[in-house]
């Protein structure tokens, strides 16, 4: 089946321009099944590929490549005829996530048939997401680097168009604008280190571009700055600090939308291409440094604006931040697998979380959670589902995020303590606001009776996609890290191509020393994946730590009242500011932009008074000034020695002719006969 | 007889012809002088072929062609003469200056 790997992105682009343009608008067209029906034969194939491996039936990476154009080009006086390709390039990573993402966005389509049932662009919702899913899809499987690039940026536009899908309201055109700008800024970074990619390498192809990698063909000057401009594509894109800022306000689309955005497709699209660029970051050591710093301050950051936030949307958005900083930080410390692994399982369970909040925005037709309480007694399917998915992003086995989770901290402890306990904590508040939201949505008392006594279980439409995914959430973790499948499935990419020859001509030279090498060689790494975390800590992370912080929350969000909570806000007050307003993050860009706005009137000041004035019209007076004194000398002196030169030809010819030319033919007659005397005198004396 | 001599005699022919056209006042006796200096040329040429190449007659024979072209030549000039004379009522040449600048 992978031969028609291809058609996976292809079926859903099919499926949204038929939707898209194929009928007029219908709240109850049947189109959307067409959406629904590409992604289940997606699905499909994703199942086979994936099967396959794991099964052993399919070799992976499987890359497969057609000539797509090409153009002549001269490099260093030599001629070359340059192909470019396009094709697919399915390696394990890229085999999980084509599962996940066709999974996760037939879910997010059979949940949204009916969620949107009613909206007046139902048909072209379904087809936004198809062809989100579609780009997407495209990341996953393009070998070629800028198809890749292209996807990236048709998902940053299709964004664009769900965040914005309710455009007459304000608040939604602001985010979509503020989510397209904040992802562009990190895109042209994205884009740099693509140019300078194949500027060095002189392909788009992954696998080639791998293979100069790994022979060590690229400097490492060149590979930091190309690691650090992909860094700052995917900080844009996976909502990396400083560039987070426009996740928590992509909230304003339709919800299942951001449930696809925030598990399966753009927010992972980042973490996504880091991981398929890996190789880059491993030349690069100073770029992973950077990339696990970002990771934990994003991480940590989110993590502490969840604590604070009271709209179940805005919880949700700052808990996939913080996820997605313990992906970063994970592949910045080496823990590829555990990177890979959390982006899987996080895919699921963060669907989940977000299809269960918008299955309670539907009954209770609010955002804030103080307006909830008490709706498990209501909704038993949704809490139910809600709660697996809350045990999983706290990390409490045997849910899935306890194994990806756990992963991240061992790689974490092995690289660097200073990180490994931030991140520790950050793991805690994840357990505690996750907690929190989900006691005060559906324990405890109903706070606003009217909202309770109209709530009501959702349709199966919605509670089936839930399930689904709750069993993911629950199963998918422990499958994964069953018999070691995670490092089966998310392989460590390496240099290793550039120790092979290393190693050879050490054995060629001297053979002794051979065993030293390979084993210095091979120790560090050997000895980071054998560290594990203190007993103490294996054991009691999950067994005291999580279960200690969801306790605490529950006890502080249970009653009717918040003393405590409160308390605690009110003591302290200016950090409970700072979080509510986001860290001024948004103040401060927004500071930075009218600062640039300030820099940029007195650029304009000096443009028309200084550069204008002194510069273009002083240049040009001088000029006149020099043009005059030019035209003065012209007339005085040039002019007159030209007139002066002819004048003098005219007076002595004129002379000439008076005193010669008289007319009389005996005195021409006599100058001839002179001329020809002393002619002849000449030829005879000389 | 010397080559010498005939170049002498040929060359004071050709001095009073010279001296004859550039002062004589009539055109008539400008006419002549240049007759004159004909003279010189063809004793010269006949002197040479004399002296030079005795055996051939080239040199007589172009003394004698010239002499024809010398009398066709005077012929035109008398008849210009004859125009001037009759347009102007005067043979001294100092009277024309047509070609004065």
């Amino acid at each position: 089946m992978i031969e028609y790997a291809y058609l996976i992105p292809l079926i859903p682009v099919a499926a949204s321009l038929i939707i898209l343009f194929g009928a007029k608008e219908d709240p109850h067209s049947p189109l959307p099944w067409i959406g629904i029906g590409a992604m289940a034969l997606c699905l499909a194939l994703s199942i086979s590929i994936l099967w396959g491996f794991v099964g052993g039936g399919v070799a992976l990476p499987y890359e497969k490549n057609w000539d797509w154009f090409s153009f002549a080009t001269t490099i260093g006086g030599h001629s070359f005829v340059w192909p470019m390709q396009i094709g697919v390039l399915i390696d394990p990573p890229a085999a999980v996530m084509l599962f996940v993402v066709t999974l996760v966005s037939l879910m997010v389509q059979l949940y949204s048939i009916s969620y949107m049932h009613d909206d007046a662009r139902y048909k072209r919702y379904f087809g936004f997401v198809s062809f989100f899913t579609a780009a997407m899809l495209g990341l996953v499987v393009s070998s070629n680097l800028l198809v890749g690039f292209a996807c990236w940026e048709l998902m940053g536009l299709t964004s664009y168009l769900l965040i914005g899908f309710w455009f007459e309201r304000p608040g939604p055109c602001e985010a979509q604008k503020k989510a397209f700008m904040t992802t562009k800024l990190g895109d042209s970074g994205l884009y740099l280190a693509l140019v300078l990619l194949y500027v060095k390498t002189g392909t788009f192809q992954l696998s080639q571009i791998h293979t100069s990698f790994a022979h060590g063909l690229i400097m490492p000057a060149a590979a930091t700055v190309a690691a650090f401009g992909i860094l700052f594509g995917a900080m844009g894109k996976s909502a990396q600090a400083p560039l987070m800022i426009w996740l928590p306000d992509a909230m304003e689309g339709p919800t299942p939308g951001s449930a696809l955005i925030h598990a399966a497709t753009m927010v992972a699209a980042g973490i996504l291409v880091v991981s398929k660029l890996y190789f880059v970051f491993l030349a690069a050591p100073m770029a992973m440094e950077a990339a696990a710093w970002i990771g934990l301050i994003t991480a940590f950051m989110a993590a502490a604006m969840a604590l604070v936030t009271v709209d179940i949307k805005r919880v949700l958005a700052f808990s996939t931040v913080s996820q997605l900083g313990f992906m970063m930080c994970a592949l910045g410390c080496g823990g590829f697998t555990a990177g890979l692994f959390h982006l899987t399982t996080h895919a699921f369970f963060k669907a989940l979380l977000f299809l269960g909040a918008g299955s309670v925005i539907h009954s209770v037709h609010t955002n804030d959670m103080r307006q909830m309480g008490g709706l498990s007694r209501r909704m038993l399917i949704t809490f139910a589902t809600m709660a697996v998915a809350v045990l999983a992003i706290s990390g409490v086995p045997p849910f899935a995020g306890f194994y990806s989770k756990d992963m991240i901290l061992v790689a974490a402890w092995n690289h660097e303590k200073a990180i490994f306990w931030p991140l520790l904590l950050t793991a805690l508040m994840t357990a505690f606001y996750m907690t929190r939201l989900l006691v005060l949505t559906f324990l405890g008392d109903d706070r606003d009776h009217e909202r309770f006594h109209h709530a009501h279980e959702s349709p199966s439409l919605i509670t089936v996609p839930l399930i689904v995914l709750a069993i993911f959430s629950t199963f998918a973790g422990f499958a994964i890290n069953h018999n070691d499948l995670a490092a089966r499935l998310f392989p460590k990419p390496t240099l290793a191509a550039s120790a092979e020859p290393l190693k050879t001509e050490e054995a060629n030279a001297a053979q002794p020393s051979n065993a030293a090498v390979s084993e210095k060689l091979a120790d560090p790494e050997s000895e980071k994946g054998d560290k594990e975390l203190p007993s103490w800590l294996t054991w009691g992370i999950p067994g005291f730590f999580v279960p200690a912080a969801m306790l605490l929350a529950f006890f502080m969000y249970r009653g009717p009242k918040f003393e405590l909570a409160d308390g605690i806000k009110s003591t302290f007050s200016p950090i409970a500011t700072l979080l509510d307003r986001r860290w001024y993050l948004d103040d401060a860009f927004l500071a930075l932009v009218a600062f640039c706005d300030q820099v940029a009137a007195l650029a304009y000041w000096i443009d028309v008074n200084v550069v204008d004035r002194v510069f273009v019209d002083g240049w040009g007076l001088l000029m006149r000034i020099i043009a005059e004194i030019s035209s003065f000398f012209d007339n005085a002196f040039v002019d007159s020695t030209v007139d002066g030169v002819g004048g003098l030809a005219t007076d002595l010819g004129v002379g000439l002719r008076s005193l010669v030319q008289d007319g009389q033919a005996q005195e021409y007659l006599m100058y001839a006969g002179i001329a020809f005397a002393l002619a002849a005198t000449l030829m005879l004396t000389l | 007889m010397t080559l010498a001599d005939y170049m002498i005699v040929s060359a004071l022919l050709f001095l009073i012809g010279v001296f004859g056209a550039l002062t004589r006042r009539n055109i008539i006796g400008i006419l002549m002088s240049i007759e004159l200096m004909f003279n010189a040329a063809n004793l010269n040429l006949a002197a040479f072929d004399r002296f030079l190449h005795p055996e051939g007659l080239v040199g007589q024979t172009v003394a004698i062609f010239t002499m024809t072209v010398a009398a066709a030549e005077i012929v035109v000039g008398l008849a210009l003469l004859l125009a001037i004379y009759r347009n102007t009522d005067t043979v001294y040449v100092e009277d024309f200056h047509l070609l004065k600048g």
